[in-house]
């Protein structure tokens, strides 16, 4: 397929950008990197009319993978890594959000100058650039070698784009993103070693790197969640041992309570594009993750640790929601309602249900929408008043009619307000963790762990509404008074967000119509490794 | 054509949306009087197209009625999936729908129009800038949700307008957010409403869960065959079918033992249910314990306190209660009626220590709306719903009065200030008294005058007092249900119950049970099921009859109270005085919808409402007295639908031959002896009123109905603090525990890093150990200079000494080894 060769592009175009920037005058790297992004962006467009056409879930999971190409890359040594890439109805959506936010993450970084930073322009764009790249990949990549690498890829851009450019913390931050996320990885590099091999013992030869075959070969499968097969210990089960590595890994990512302590550092460091990537894109990676590896592989794992999972799901909904209440930082409460948002996707993805999943699945994209938009609201006023002490703020709504108008619109899609996008993710994570006793028997722990889980819809409208009434409403403070409203970028920068946010709340269907294919058929291969289940579908 | 009175209601609600992207976008430009024309036209374009519908609609007959119910229940837009659960929604289009459709309308498009000279004043005021568009947006914007919460068909539809509805009562409550007070009133509504939505969703995953759609006709349809299969059973809960089984409790929390599990009953969990749904109610309608809110909401605009606050929005509650009535256990509905009765009790007595004239309306909506609550939990469906349309038209017009009067007195809302306004603004004066008329009850007992206050709460309370006094009633009743069902059966009934069977199969969207139900659904309309449903009806209490009764008398004398103490007597405040004016675009709304008190209380809309009725008779629990339908057939355009059930009283009635006799000689005359009262104690201001409350326990209640009861302080001391201290700890221990693990880890590393980098290996610094590199630097000297000089003794270059050392060591050696 010819379409195949755009996906790759897509991957590198990026890459080549930030090589572009580094060899071009520093002035116009701000224009080449927009650009590039916006190139990447249009791109990535290109897919929606072949993967719409295209079976992309006809013919089971990963049976019809799009923009397919598979490369044999390194086979020495008895190893048998490819570059393997490909799109699913779980990949396709992030891509898209991925060059989206991306892009306007770039245009946000558009008053790079008015930073005061020391450091010049290039080393951050090129960075910038680069960190595309390493997300796209990870996205894209079906060859769990091919994954860790450009899960390391993205890794250090990152780091170096908090560390250098971010605020007066910021080498701790970025150190401390650093470390956990490598924490997280070798983790994850030991289970994929593991994994390897076991695939060579029991497929014979080179053993096999694909994420796919790994889900879907049977032979595999049985051996995966062989319950006699151990692992390191006596007694330690192997599927056991490799989920909860990979989960590890990727819950630093999410993240889940209590390896979440970074993110709130890294956000409040991270210039304003950057904690949109972060909390846009790169938390999605380890939900990513968790459908991806952790749940179509290791499903009897998943369903034997699923009250865990769950409860460390309700556990970050509603504790990143009381930590909400007691911040006084802007961006730190935005960041840990990031870590309460996200818990939505633990605890749809704990219950292992066709509804848990869809509701998990949406809450990873509504959040990739509002949650950069609520990060640039904050940038917005960072820029003009420089301090984001919330208690300072007030009235600011007055001052900024149009600018307080949209920040009212992304809160309250934060907020999880019906007819927006954050209500249809949190509703079906909701009913259907509550309605997982239905499918799994054994999962009678669902309907408590759901009404818990819904105490937190009060606790978000109370952190919320009392954050606008302190920064938006009251009185107007006379140091603000003449504070400019949104310009007419910041009003291109947030309008993309708030439509989409408006559409996928009033319309969910279409977002659904992508992802839901492929849901089903995540579903299927893991009914087809658990033998007591006949099948995840809720009402059916 | 099929289609034509769904897509006019549709687009009715429609238009509005449309006004408001257009004033959310272009508002500030439209600018300042013009941008309130376009939301008076739309609201009354939406007018328009619901008095055609309702006038078409009237003119039809059952049959055509029931057509077009079932051609818009067929008529479905695919939402989304849930899990295999499809979404639809679609217009719920039936007589209820019809009239509500039509209140709303025709209420809100006379609040705009008196908004547009009750803002006049008020935009610039404030802040110079763009607010007077946004007031009139955020109207739009509540008239597209609060009519799309009418006709929706779908309880997350309705779920969804309901939250909508919430964010424009919180923007319009808090539309002078510079002020302190309206911003805390915004939110306390918002989250307190977020409190009733909790439950709200409970509710709605159980009804997912058990009855598998959200579509409110099939969950009805569902509910009642499960309803009757268990009732079959006798609920025992191993033979019960779906919400009526029961949890086993063992299995979820460990409760009881394996053999014998504690189980919850079948009926507890749709209970549960109902009473989940009705949470949701609780909040809008601002029942008791979460009627905090409404009191201070009239921080809003006082249009806003009279559309949203009043008419409309709070009784939406009443509204869902009503469309979910058929999913409601008698228990769930005994819940609903304490709650209600509750609540018109306590609001009641509060309401008589307010000062301020737009806190003595908000407490009298509460009591009002307890009353509809109550009317709805004790069965009386009908008169409920009668109670509202009656009570949003003279509230309505209520609200708009004070603020006709608070605009001409330059915003004093204390009616202590007040007095003597009737020669200032004589068309507020008398309206405003017609709206007391009618909501202290005002009629003639026996000869069936009176205003539409007064039908609607007699009929409430004749119910009541059936629940209470007829001991035998609910077998009796479902008798009669049943019975008149059964003769009604050939004519139309049997129409509704195959249409409701017909829409089942021909959902293409229906899951097997579903299916399975549309064979025998119209079985869960026979006698023997009525029968059964009718005798688990619960008892009602006395007090729960008497409560009502003695706020009857309460009701006109704080009504009373206000209103003299505004209109009548000397002024009390002559710098008041002095300013207040009328001004004609603010009363002629009043007039209007003063003349709609009148209307309503005798025309349209009860028989109407009656009608729509017939579709909640199959609810499990209906209590089937039609009270006033034989009074009512001597009125004009009285059409009461065969479908809508009548029970004759007579049987098991000791002290009354007819209940409203009874009730006519218990509270017919609370109007004129509550409202005399009040005229007693005020007619000379104050002076009186002030002696009073001095005595002895009287004191002690004013301070107490003063206080509100205590809810606020204690709602704020301890859910407000007590989540904000959670909140502190839970940060807390984040910042020192969970980061403090995390930092402690860095400085351990970093501490084993120092230590063998510098204390084991090699020495950075000055002080360092760096034991290897000691070890290796020591061994080295050591060689160097002890074994250095040793060694270097013996190499002298005597051959002799080596062969010594030579040899010794080999014998050392040789030694070892032997040994």
């Amino acid at each position: 397929m010819e379409t195949s060769g755009l996906l790759n592009w897509i991957i590198f175009i990026p890459m080549i950008g930030a090589i572009v920037v580094l060899f071009a005058p520093a002035k116009q790297a701000r224009s080449i990197t927009l650009a590039t992004t916006f190139l990447v962006f249009l791109a990535s467009c290109l897919l929606f009319g072949p993967f719409l056409n295209g079976s992309y879930h006809e013919g089971g999971y990963g049976e019809n993978m799009q923009f397919e190409s598979k490369v044999e890359w390194i086979h020495v040594g008895g190893f048998n890594i490819n570059w393997h890439v490909g799109l699913d109805g779980i990949s396709f959506p992030l891509i898209i959000l991925t060059t989206l936010v991306t892009f306007l993450a770039a245009w946000a970084s558009w008053n790079f100058e008015e930073w005061k930073v020391n450091r010049g322009p290039k080393g951050y764009f090129s960075l910038f650039l680069l960190l595309e790249t390493g997300v796209l990949g990870t996205f894209a990549a079906l060859d769990f070698f091919l994954f860790y690498i450009f899960w390391e890829v993205m890794l250090l851009p990152m780091y170096f784009l908090i560390g250098v450019w971010g605020g007066p913390r910021k080498e701790y931050a970025a150190i401390k993103f650093f470390l956990y996320t490598l924490a997280g990885s070798v983790l994850m590099l030991v289970a994929l070693l593991a994994m390897y091999f076991t695939s060579a013992d029991v497929l014979g030869g080179a053993g096999t790197f694909s994420l796919i075959e790994y889900a879907t070969d049977g032979r595999l499968q049985s051996v995966f969640n062989d319950p006699n097969k151990t692992f390191l210990w006596e007694g330690w089960k192997f599927g056991h041992v490799m989920f909860i590595f990979l989960f590890i890994g990727f819950m630093i990512k999410v993240p889940v309570f209590p390896f979440h302590t970074w993110l709130p550092d890294a956000h409040v460091e991270a210039p304003t594009p950057i904690s949109m990537i972060l909390a846009g894109i790169l938390l999605k990676l380890g939900a990513y993750g968790f459908f991806r590896v952790c749940y179509p592989i290791f499903p009897e794992a998943a369903r034997d640790l699923a009250y865990f999972l769950a409860v460390l799901g309700v556990i970050n909904i509603l504790y990143g929601a009381f930590c909400c209440l007691a911040q006084t930082d802007f961006k730190r409460l935005v960041a840990y309602s990031s870590i309460s948002h996200m818990g939505y996707v633990v605890l749809g993805c704990a219950v292992m249900t066709d509804v848990g999943f869809q509701g998990a699945m949406f809450q990873v994209l509504a959040h990739g929408i509002s949650s950069p938009m609520c990060f640039f609201l904050v940038g917005v006023i960072y820029d003009r008043a420089h301090h984001r002490n919330i208690n300072d703020f007030g009235g600011l709504w007055l001052a900024m009619p149009r600018y307080g108008s949209m920040a009212t619109l992304g809160f309250f899609a934060s907020l999880g307000l019906p007819s927006l996008c954050g209500f249809i993710g949190e509703v079906w994570v909701l009913l259907g963790t509550f309605n997982a006793g239905s499918v799994h028997a054994e999962f009678t722990w669902a309907k408590p762990m759901a009404v818990l889980a819904a105490f937190g819809v009060i606790l978000t409208a109370a952190y919320i509404l009392w954050m606008i009434q302190r920064v938006y409403l009251g009185k107007l403070r006379e140091k603000y008074a003449d504070f400019p409203d949104a310009t007419a970028r910041e009003t291109a920068i947030l309008f993309p967000m708030a439509v989409l946010a408006i559409f996928m709340g009033i319309l969910p269907k279409y977002t659904f119509d992508l992802m839901n294919g492929t849901i089903d058929d995540v579903l299927a291969t893991m009914t087809a490794s658990l033998s007591s289940v006949s099948s995840f579908a809720f009402g059916g | 054509m099929n289609h034509m009175y769904e897509n006019l209601l549709a687009l009715g609600v429609l238009i509005p949306l449309i006004s408001f992207a257009i004033l959310a976008f272009w508002g500030a430009k439209i600018g300042k009087p013009k941008s309130s024309y376009i939301a008076c036209a739309a609201i009354g374009l939406s007018c328009i197209m619901a008095t055609y519908v309702l006038i078409g609609w009237s003119g039809l007959d059952a049959d055509q009625k029931a057509d077009l119910t079932f051609a818009a229940a067929n008529n479905q837009f695919h939402w989304a999936d849930f899990g295999k659960i499809p979404l639809t929604v679609g217009v719920k289009l039936d007589s209820l729908t019809v009239i509500m459709f039509f209140m709303v309308t025709f209420i809100a498009f006379w609040i705009h129009f008196f908004s547009v000279g009750y803002m006049e004043g008020h935009s610039d005021e404030v802040d110079g800038q763009c607010k007077y568009h946004r007031f009139f947006a955020y109207l739009s914007l509540f008239c597209f949700s609060m009519l799309g919460l009418v006709i929706s068909s779908s309880l997350l539809f309705m779920f969804i307008f309901w939250e909508l509805v919430g964010l424009c009562s919180y923007l319009l409550i808090g539309f002078y957010f510079d002020k302190k007070f309206a911003s805390d009133a915004s939110m306390k509504a918002f989250i307190t409403n977020r409190v009733g939505d909790f439950g709200f969703i409970v509710g709605l995953a159980l009804v997912a869960l058990y009855l598998g759609t959200f579509d409110l006709e099939q969950a009805a349809a569902t509910f009642s065959q499960q309803f009757s299969a268990s009732a079959a059973a006798g609920f025992d809960p191993a033979h019960s079918v779906g919400i009526f089984k029961g949890w086993n409790l063992y299995e979820m929390f460990g409760w009881g033992t394996e053999t014998d599990p504690m189980m919850l009953s079948g009926l507890g969990v749709a209970t549960l249910m109902g009473i989940g749904l009705f949470c949701g109610a609780m909040g809008k309608s601002a029942q008791f314990p979460l009627h905090v809110w409404l009191p201070d909401a009239m921080a809003g605009p006082t249009p806003v306190s009279a559309l949203i606050h009043a008419a409309t929005m709070v009784a939406a509650g009443v509204y869902l209660v009503a469309r979910v009535f058929r999913l409601l256990t008698p228990e769930a509905q005994f819940f609903v009626a304490v709650i209600g009765c509750i609540t018109l009790t306590i609001t009641a007595l509060i309401a008589i220590v307010q000062n301020d004239i737009k806190k003595v309306l908000a407490y009298s909506t509460l009591s009002q709306l307890g009353y509809m609550i109550f009317g709805m939990g004790v069965g009386a469906w009908v008169a409920a719903l009668f109670h509202l349309m009656t009570h949003a038209f003279f509230k309505a017009m209520l609200f708009l009065g004070s603020g006709q009067v608070i605009e001409g007195c330059h915003h004093e809302q204390n009616i202590m200030k007040m007095g003597g306004l009737r020669k200032k603004m004589p068309f507020t004066c008398w309206t405003f008294f017609i709206g007391v008329l009618a909501i202290a009850g005002f009629g003639i007992p026996f000869a069936h005058i009176g205003l539409g206050g007064y039908f609607s709460k007699d009929e409430i309370l004749v119910v009541a007092y059936e629940r209470a006094y007829n001991h035998s009633h609910g077998e009796s009743s479902a008798k009669h249900a049943g019975e008149n069902l059964e003769k009604k059966d050939a004519e139309s009934h049997v129409r509704l119950a195959s249409m409701t069977d017909a829409s089942l199969s021909q959902f293409s969207i229906l899951n097997s049970t579903l299916a399975a139900s549309g064979g025998d659904g119209s079985h869960a309309h026979g006698t023997p099921e009525k029968e059964k449903i009718g005798a688990t009806l619960p008892h009602l209490p006395k007090w729960m009859f008497w409560l009502p009764i003695v706020i009857a008398y309460v009701t006109p004398f704080y009504m009373m109270r206000c209103w003299w103490l505004t209109f009548m007597g000397k002024p009390r405040d002559e710098h008041v005085y002095e300013h207040a004016h009328e001004n004609w675009k603010m009363f002629v709304p009043l007039v209007v919808l003063a003349a709609g008190t009148f209307w309503c209380s005798f025309s349209l809309f009860r028989p109407m409402i009656a009608e729509a009725g017939g579709v909640a008779a199959d609810a499990p629990a209906v209590v089937a007295i039609d009270g006033v339908a034989e009074e009512l057939k001597d009125l004009p355009k009285n059409k009461l639908d065969p479908t809508m059930l009548m029970v004759t009283h007579g049987e098991g009635l000791t002290n009354f031959n007819n209940p409203h006799i009874a009730l006519g000689w218990i509270v017919g005359f609370a109007w004129i002896i509550g409202m005399g009262f009040a005229w007693l104690i005020y007619r000379n201001g104050v002076a009186v009123a002030r002696q009073i409350k001095q005595v002895f326990p009287l004191n002690h209640l004013h301070r107490w109905l003063e206080q509100k009861l205590y809810f606020d302080h204690i709602y704020d001391n301890m859910l407000v603090m007590g989540s904000r201290v959670v909140g502190t700890v839970c940060y807390t221990f984040d910042k020192w525990i969970v980061d403090g693990l995390v930092n402690l880890t860095g400085i351990l590393t970093r501490f084993l890093g120092n230590f063998t980098g510098r204390q084991l290996d090699m020495p950075v610094k000055k002080n360092d150990f760096g034991l290897v590199d000691a070890i290796a630097n020591g061994l080295a000297a050591l060689f160097h200079d002890f074994f250095g000089s040793i060694i270097r003794r013996p190499q002298s270059g005597r051959i002799r000494s080596y062969v010594i050392l030579t040899a010794g060591t080999a014998a050392v050696v040789l030694l070892l080894v032997l040994f």
